[in-house]
């Protein structure tokens, strides 16, 4: 110990002084430094220093070491078996669970440097070498490969006594790969590894540890190959993929060919304009005039004017039965007709007549008694003679019309029931032979009673009630009006009947005939073979009675207004033709037409037509000038 | 069976060697440095208490030393720590307390020994004297020098449990 401190303090005189003398600029060594101590197998232990600056100058490295227990330093037995700046100790020198305190020294001719402690314990430097004989291998599993590696402990390592016990691990990849795959294997000494990719080269490398110590180096590293082998996986697919692009096809397919109807389904199509005619072609040309022509309809809208009396009936065929023409035949007999006037004109009732149809035949044959003087006298009369042709007619539609003529209130010359005007020509038991001239009687009455209703000034159409005075009272009136009129005349034979009065304080009660625009009269011309009756118009508005009237000759049939609820026949003329006026001062002049039979009842109206009054007249002159007509002339019907 | 006993007590006695190791490492890195370098130099010049019994320190001698005696003297580094263990907490939990796991391990090596052939010999003579003298070797020390006290401790403690540890396993190998 003193021996090597001397010589410690020589070796710094030395090297202080050596650079002095030599006027070099040199320095002791600089501190080494122990980096490591390691253990391989917990036997032996080597520990490597780093040296410092040398000074320049030749630089010696010692290493000393003193165990835990003593205070003895020993030097480094091996500088030589680990290398350069080492020290190996070897069995013999290393104790385990002992301390070893290591310094490294660095000296040179200058001085010397002394490096800083280590405590070494040599349990817990250990560092094995890396497993050796490291084999990997591929083995198959159920057609599945995968890599079986295994390898052996380091050989100093003494781990079969137990002295040492190590871990391993190891780690894979592909040669490709950067990333490793670590698994630990602990104290096995065999390894699989799964799940390997076909055809790829593998890297395996195996390291290990002991229980209290530091991990081995890697290994050197094993390659392997593994080979290419079909994955079951794939073929499964490759089918699936075949499979679904197969079923796509047909999917498509199908597809198209129904594809009218899918869409159709799915999407309807929009309707269309579907006009007829309407040409879409047209459309698309743009010629907008071709196609509303085609759209246009020759007839629509009626351009032309056309007179709205053509729309309206102009003329109607009035299918008369056999009743009506008995009636029509009684009606020219006026025989029947004035004696019931006759009898009818007793009645003196004059106050009835306003608001009872049923009565009002009656009235105005009994006023026309009475009430002489008036000029409507006549028209009663031949109100009364009507009812008087009514009653004498078979027709069983002439209800209270007959039964006012059969009754004594008859008799009162009153014309009261103005609906059995409008009944259609009661039939009469005339013999064939005087249905013309009944016909033409009535023709007459009615022309007579017309004047007789325009003899107030008024016009018939005034005068006469909007729906009372329909039938013919005057020349215009509708056939049935004649015979009843001439009835009425004979009924009241010497009654005045005024009808004009009557048809003004007449209400229109029980006359409930249908609205008649105009007071148009038509009378019946005649009655032709077919039974049917043939009306003629006769001219309104004319208040005077001159002359015979004309007998149109043209056929004009009066407008049927409808038949009330005693079959009466309601009529009404439509257009007017001609203009003549009834003959009623024919009548009153003592035409000697064709009359009744005893009957008052005086048809002015035809030339042909005698009137015979038998009733006095009085006062029929001034009716007949005002176109009045003599009801009491009127009654008188000549036997013709 | 043998082996199975062996087996239990090495891997119990590993066990407590990683104890004493983390206890030891948790208290290094609580230090300060400079507290560290004074520490590794004083501790070389302290002994364990467990210095007075001989026991192989190399390989050489571990391998020549027959199985009984292995199991002899970590029956004995076992039993002296039992004591000095208490002021060791290995934490919270009850599976870290150093020493019921050290009554346990001492337990089986006891049965190890007795299974062995000469077992019986050396277990009464061995156990008596050695007692005594841990419990006063460290209530002697001074008390300011606690921290130069859990260093030592926690060191010796550590490389006990590791001589008893390789012993076992050799014992166990052989």
């Amino acid at each position: 110990m003193m021996k090597k401190a001397v010589e410690l303090v020589l070796l710094l005189l030395l090297l202080f002084f050596t650079p002095h003398i030599m006027g070099k600029r040199y320095s002791p060594p600089g501190k080494p430094t122990l980096t490591r101590c390691r253990s391989p197998e917990k036997e032996t232990f080597t520990c490597w220093w780093e040296p410092g600056s040398d000074g320049g100058l030749p630089t010696t490295h010692a290493l000393y070491y003193r165990k835990e227990s003593s205070e003895r330093v020993y030097e480094c037995p091996d500088y030589h078996t680990a290398g350069e700046n080492s020290c190996f100790f070897n069995k013999n020198d290393t104790s385990i669970w002992v301390n070893y305190n290591i310094t490294v020294v660095a000296t040179n001719t200058l001085g010397s440097a002394f490096s800083d402690p280590v405590d070494v314990d040599v349990v817990y430097i250990v560092k094995p070498n890396p497993p050796e004989k490291q084999t990997v291998t591929i083995m198959e599993d159920k057609g599945w490969p995968f890599l079986r590696v295994s390898w052996e402990p380091p050989q100093k390592a003494d781990t079969r006594s137990g002295w040492i016990t190590l871990i391993y691990e190891l780690r894979v990849k592909l040669e490709e790969e950067n990333e490793w795959e670590m698994h630990l294997a602990g104290h096995q000494k065999t390894f699989n590894i799964f799940s390997l990719r076909s055809g790829g080269k593998y890297l395996v490398e195996v390291r290990c540890k002991p229980d209290h110590g530091f991990w081995s180096e890697w290994s050197s590293t094993s390659y392997i190959k593994v080979p290419d082998y079909f994955h079951r996986e794939k073929s499964v697919w490759i089918l699936l993929t075949i499979f679904s692009a197969f079923i796509f096809l047909i999917l498509t397919w199908l597809l198209h060919m129904n594809s009218r109807s899918l869409k159709n389904c799915i999407l309807p199509p929009v309707p269309g304009p579907k006009i007829k005619g309407f040409d879409n072609q047209l459309l698309k040309n743009g010629k907008s005039d071709e196609i509303f022509s085609a759209l246009m309809v020759s007839n629509f809208p009626p351009t032309t004017s056309s007179n709205y009396e053509d729309l309206l009936v102009e003329y109607l065929e009035v299918y008369v039965p056999v009743e009506q023409e008995l009636m029509q035949e009684e009606s020219k007999d006026l025989h029947g007709g004035c004696l019931k006037c006759e009898r009818s004109t007793s009645d003196s009732d004059s106050g009835r007549g306003s608001c009872d149809s049923h009565t009002l035949l009656m009235d105005k044959c009994g006023e026309t008694k009475e009430e002489g003087r008036h000029t409507d006298r006549a028209s009663s009369r031949m109100l009364t003679e009507a009812q008087r042709h009514q009653k004498g007619w078979e027709k069983d539609t002439l209800t209270y019309a007959h039964g006012d003529m059969v009754s004594p209130d008859m008799s009162n010359g009153r014309v009261k029931t103005w609906p059995s005007v409008f009944s259609p020509l009661p039939q009469y038991s005339s013999n064939p032979l005087d249905k013309q001239s009944s016909l033409e009687m009535a023709k007459q009455h009615c022309l007579s009673t017309s004047s007789c209703l325009t003899q107030p000034g008024h016009s018939t159409k005034e005068a006469l009630g909007p729906s009372n005075w329909d039938f013919c009272l005057g020349n215009k009136q509708p056939h049935l009006l004649h015979p009843q009129t001439q009835v009425g005349r004979q009924l009241q034979a010497h009654s005045e009947v005024n009808i004009s009065n009557i048809g003004r304080k007449q209400a229109p009660a029980g006359l409930q005939s249908p609205a008649l625009r105009s007071t148009e009269y038509v009378e019946v011309q005649r009655v032709n073979e077919e039974d049917l009756v043939l009306l003629q118009p006769v001219v309104s508005g004319c208040g005077r009675i001159e002359g015979y009237p004309q007998m149109p000759k043209g056929k004009d049939y009066s407008k049927v207004k409808g038949v009330d609820s005693d079959n009466m026949l309601l009529l009404q003329r439509e257009v007017m033709e001609e203009d003549w006026c009834p003959g009623v001062d024919q009548e009153i002049n003592g035409g000697t037409g064709n009359c009744y039979t005893s009957s008052t009842v005086n048809t002015t109206q035809k030339p042909t037509a005698c009137i015979h009054t038998a009733m006095p007249v009085q006062g029929d002159m001034a009716l007949a000038m005002n176109g009045y007509v003599d009801t009491a002339t009127m009654c008188t019907l000549p036997t013709c | 069976d043998g082996q199975r006993l062996f087996s239990i007590a090495v891997s119990r006695v590993q066990h407590l060697h990683l104890l004493a190791q983390r206890l030891f490492s948790d208290f290094e890195s609580s230090l300060q440095t400079e507290e560290q370098r004074q520490l590794n130099k004083i501790f070389l010049q302290d002994f364990c208490n467990s210095d007075y019994i001989i026991s192989p320190i190399d390989k050489h001698e571990t391998q020549r030393s027959s199985v009984l005696k292995l199991l002899s003297i970590s029956y004995r580094l076992v039993e002296s720590w039992e004591f000095p263990s208490r002021s060791l907490s290995g934490g919270s939990a009850p599976r870290n307390q150093i020493s019921p796991k050290l009554s346990e391990l001492k337990t089986g090596i006891l049965l190890l020994i007795k299974a062995s052939e000469d077992g019986a010999e050396l277990f009464p003579d061995s156990s008596a004297l050695q007692l005594p003298p841990y419990g006063n070797y460290y209530q002697s020390l001074s008390a300011d020098e606690s921290l130069r006290r859990t260093y030592e401790l926690l060191a010796c403690f550590k490389k006990d449990m590791h001589k008893v540890e390789t012993y076992l396993t050799v014992a166990k190998c052989r």
